[in-house]
């Protein structure tokens, strides 16, 4: 009886997966839809909803404009920020809804669905990781945002010319953390520079009274912060509440309202994908106008990268129809190759031959909760 | 569609073996582990380097890793002598603990967070096995040989010896049982068996890291064992299979808001877990409870479950 | 100067564990419930804390609603989760698997209605004062660690002095005992559940005007409970507390040596030597065989 009752529960949840399999296949056929594989549950979550609003903003302004012959749809899987979480969604996107393109985030996620793009032909866009390593996953993979060994390269000259060049960092204890370790002791000494002492932090850690005894007793002129969301904050706000009166520094993941927000990041340097959101041009013009209605602050650079990320998709599928070729992965490569620039927020760019975005850094600083740009360093 | 299935069905395959490894200990001897994902990525990490660097045969990369994972659950063997119930909980807690920070510390072998990329597909007798349509009946026949390895084993006098140890130490000593060899071959068999599970999961998503095999994969393969069924032949795989479909099920209510549709899915797992321990603490294929009370009582068994004492409060 | 701003800061983060350790011990000494939402029911409170703060009720209004909460929060596990498990006589690990659970959910919905990002009250309470050269130290560690010795002295003379506090000593031994002296186990239970989850709230409020909060936090602080109460000594409310600063110095010393991602593992490895040199921990009263 047991037995029954067992395979009647499979026999249901089979049904549940047919019934809702045949449901997402019959929609429109010229309707295009792409899979958005972001943190929506867990501690990195906050970076979801800010990824999210850039992709949806964009996926809005595609429709209104009719840019694309049917309705242009963003279904969400949820990464957690974690590998196997994303592969499952991943599998999910490619398998199940067939998506073309999929938006991705975070180093450990890229890095982990990178194969599965690569084997099915699905190209994955990066907007918000920043870890070198991203460059280096393939045809299939893209990034939309200037990795992180850019942005050390455009900070480290600013500070020297401040006068600040004795660093301590406080770093995260993964390839994104490393790899701005690597970066901070190849450039330093060019620039007369010094790394007084480096403190690498666990992912999940929340009490950083013990590291702000170490960074004070380096005796650095400045603080570099490298980690992400929740406990980039906590970071920052234990430094100065324990007594470290140094200059901070930090890179684009610090371009969170929530970071910005604390009265201990007054005065951050932190480095961004240089967006200069005056700018004349239409295209950012209009997204900085739209999102500041809806979202009632100035757009991140995150929320850029991810309307670009979607934006360079309607581009490149708005000229495969034009072609009367049909939106593939592989037809989306080869389409981005053939195209020598977008114009995208933030102005013209085009991408090197690895699918990565070249893009100018900026250095900015927190002023009163918001981010205030210094200045723009182009970087071949 | 039908891919997705696979995989989906890969997972429950390789999730079924560390919940069968882990009922096999937790189950037959009593002994309630919190570190079975240590084993897991003992064996994946293992599995991944051999394949890396050595054969990505199957018939290379298994043996070593059952090998590896067999010597080093001697760590988890120890406490397992010593103490028992909560201590020995704690202290199998301490050791993922211990593993985790190895396991995100040593990357010169284990590449620390950023993990392991770019591992290489299965190889079977040449055949290069990654798709899931062909990883998935791989995945089940390993299942399937890890199912009856411990099925064979607990209908043993092997298996006979371990339930007298679970139900009484001291009694199972006073009929002439050498208690602490037993215990140790059990958790030397079960950490060597879930390595095989470590092994494929490497292959499968060709790429490992730390987050994989943390207290949290602990915990989810113990609530597979428990929420299917302590002791049981098929609740482990009940379990694994419902704690992995249940996501992917909620994932298609579209009614649900996008953004939260993570955290609305993590509430109902978190609130599906209580509730079924609250109205079938056996789990979904667990003894009756009528049988479960007439199981003779003694002092050990006490030792063992102590959150019975208040409910005799209670009664 | 290190070392000493280390113990200093050790001395704080310690009180801190010391508490909500105490309280878990409390409530598994008596009660043999493995409360892993302990770690929820410290989020709870701390958030409930955040709330009132930023809606202008005003510091006393919010601890005492954080308070409340907790408390709330430990009768309705007690009542609603375990005392149902354990009428079907649960296993030890049927408990902690719903405990789990209801860790997952309550840190999820906290996600939701607050936000899953970090969240931070300002207060000078947390700005530390320079004790002399390299030495600094903030309000709140003091105050930290006054509550610790406050809230040991006051539950010392619960437990000993009266006849509820002696009752909840014996619960755990011989429920028979209670039964016999006209009192109800279950209400017992239920007053160990509401004062175990009361301690986490000293914490919880420093911990929300000091380092900040997240939904996630709930986790480390269950850990270190779990491992305070067994280093201490199952029943050792004291040997708890003991544990909780021994840990906290453990782990901020350890930084004189050891990068800072080793510090967990220092806790840990102190963790699993005690239990297999020392079962019954460092104040146990009875070993386990």
């Amino acid at each position: 009886m047991k037995k029954a009752r067992f395979a009647s529960a499979v026999a249901a949840a089979t049904l549940c997966i047919a019934v809702a399999g045949s449901a997402i296949g019959s929609a429109h056929a010229e309707d295009l839809k792409i899979g958005a594989l972001f943190p929506l549950s867990g501690p990195n979550s906050a970076y979801g909803d800010i990824f999210a609003s850039g992709a949806n903003l964009a996926a809005q302004h595609v429709n209104a404009d009719n840019m694309l012959g049917g309705r242009l749809t963003i279904e969400y899987e949820d990464s957690q920020a974690l590998p196997q979480p994303a592969v499952v969604g991943m599998t999910k996107l490619i398998e199940v809804s067939q998506v073309p393109y999929v938006l991705s985030a975070f180093t450990g996620v890229s890095k982990a669905i990178s194969t599965l793009a690569q084997r099915s032909e699905t190209v994955a866009v990066n907007g918000g990781g920043v870890g070198p390593d991203l460059a280096k996953l393939g045809p299939y993979f893209w990034n939309v945002i200037p990795l992180a060994n850019l942005e050390v390269r455009a900070m480290v000259p600013y500070l020297a010319d401040q006068g600040l060049k004795k660093v301590a960092l406080v770093y995260v204890d993964d390839p994104l953390g490393q790899s701005i370790l690597d970066e901070l002791k190849a450039t330093l000494p060019d620039v007369g520079g010094e790394l007084v002492d480096a403190m690498s932090v666990p992912t999940n850690t929340q009490n950083f009274s013990g590291i702000a005894a170490k960074v004070r007793s380096a005796g650095a002129d400045v603080v570099y912060i490298a980690s992400y969301g929740a406990q980039q904050v906590q970071i920052a706000k234990q430094l100065r509440d324990n007594g470290v009166e140094a200059q901070f520094a930090s890179y684009s993941g610090f371009s969170v309202p929530e970071a910005m927000k604390l009265p201990e990041a007054d005065g951050l340097l932190f480095t961004t994908q240089a967006v200069d959101y005056t700018s004349s041009d239409p295209v950012t013009k209009r997204f900085v106008t739209d999102y500041e209605a809806s979202h009632h602050r100035m757009p991140s650079a995150y929320v850029a990268n991810y309307y670009n990320a979607v934006r360079l998709f309607a581009l490149l599928a708005h000229a495969l129809e034009e072609k009367g070729e049909p939106v593939t992965g592989a037809n989306l490569l080869a389409q981005r190759k053939a195209t020598k620039s977008f114009d995208l927020v933030g102005g013209t760019v085009s991408f090197q031959d690895n699918g990565t975005l070249l893009a100018p850094i900026q250095v900015n600083r927190v002023e009163k909760g918001a981010p205030v740009a210094l200045t723009t360093v182009s970087i071949q | 569609m039908q891919a997705y299935l696979l995989n989906l069905g890969v997972l429950i395959s390789i999730y079924s073996i560390l919940a069968i490894t882990l009922n096999f200990i937790m189950g037959y001897a009593g002994i309630f582990s919190l570190a079975h994902a240590v084993f897991f990525g003992v064996g994946a990490y293992t599995g991944a380097l051999v394949a890396m660097s050595l054969s990505a045969s199957i018939f290379v990369t298994v043996p070593i890793a059952m090998v590896v994972a067999g010597v080093l659950s001697l760590a988890l063997a120890l406490p397992a002598l010593r103490v028992r119930g909560e201590y020995f909980v704690a202290a199998s807690l301490g050791l993922q603990v211990l593993a985790v920070t190895v396991f995100s510390e040593w990357k010169s072998v284990t590449g620390g967070i950023g993990g392991l990329i770019g591992i290489p597909p299965v190889d079977l007798v040449g055949y290069q096995i990654y798709r899931p349509a062909a990883f998935f009946p791989l995945s089940l026949a390993v299942l399937v040989l890890v199912l009856v390895a411990t099925r064979l084993l607990v209908h043993s006098s092997f298996g006979r010896s371990l339930t007298a140890i679970r139900d009484s130490e001291s009694a199972a000593e006073s009929f002439g049982k050498n208690v602490p060899l037993i215990k140790t071959i059990s958790v030397v068999i079960s950490a060597a068996l879930a390595a095989i599970a470590g092994v494929l999961y490497a292959h499968y998503l060709a790429f490992i890291n730390v987050e994989s095999f943390t207290l949290d994969t602990s915990v989810l393969v113990m609530a597979m064992v428990i929420i299917g069924g302590t002791g049981t032949a098929a609740g482990p795989v009940v379990g694994a299979a419902l704690l992995l479909l249940l996501p992917g099920l909620l994932s298609y209510m579209s009614f649900l808001p996008q953004t939260q549709i993570g955290a609305i899915q993590q509430i109902i797992y978190g609130l599906g877990m209580a509730v079924l321990m609250i109205f079938r603490p056996g789990g979904l294929v667990g003894r009756s409870k009528a049988k479960a009370r007439t199981r003779p009582k003694d002092p050990d068994t006490e030792a063992q479950a102590p959150a019975s004492r208040p409910a005799e409060a209670a009664r | 100067m290190l070392w000493l701003q280390l113990t200093f800061t050790g001395l704080q983060v310690g009180a801190l564990y010391a508490l909500t350790a105490a309280g878990f011990s409390l409530i598994f000494g008596a009660t043999r419930v493995f409360h892993f939402a302990h770690g929820a029911a410290f989020v709870l409170a701390a958030y409930v804390f955040y709330w009132a703060e930023t809606s202008g009720l005003g510091m006393v209004a919010g601890i005492v609603l954080a308070a409340l909460a907790a408390m709330a929060f430990g009768v309705a596990m007690d009542r609603l989760v375990y005392a149902p498990i354990q009428r079907h006589e649960g296993s030890f690990f049927t408990v902690f698997v719903a405990s789990f659970g209801i860790g997952i959910a309550v840190q999820n919905v906290l996600g939701m209605v607050f936000g899953r990002s970090f969240v931070t009250i300002s207060t000078g309470l947390s700005r530390s004062v320079k004790l002399m050269d390299g030495v600094y130290v903030s309000p709140l560690a003091w105050i930290a660690v006054a509550c610790a010795g406050l809230f040991f002295v006051a539950l010392l003379l619960f437990l000993n002095r009266t006849h509820v506090g002696m009752a909840l000593r014996a619960l755990a031994d011989s429920p028979e005992l209670i039964r016999a002296y006209g009192l109800d186990p279950r209400r017992l239970s239920s007053i160990a559940f509401a004062l175990g989850s009361l301690l986490v709230v000293p914490s919880a409020v420093i911990t929300a005007l000091g380092s900040g909060l997240n939904p996630t936090l709930g986790h480390h602080v269950m850990l270190i409970s779990l491992a305070a109460t067994i280093v201490g000594g199952i029943g050792s409310i004291g040997g708890a507390l003991v544990a909780g600063f021994i840990l906290g110095l453990a782990e901020n010393l350890a930084l004189v040596v050891f990068e800072s991602q080793w510090t967990e593992a220092v806790t840990f490895a102190i963790l699993f030597l005690v239990i297999l040199l020392r079962p019954a921990g460092l104040f146990g009263r009875h070993a386990t065989r």
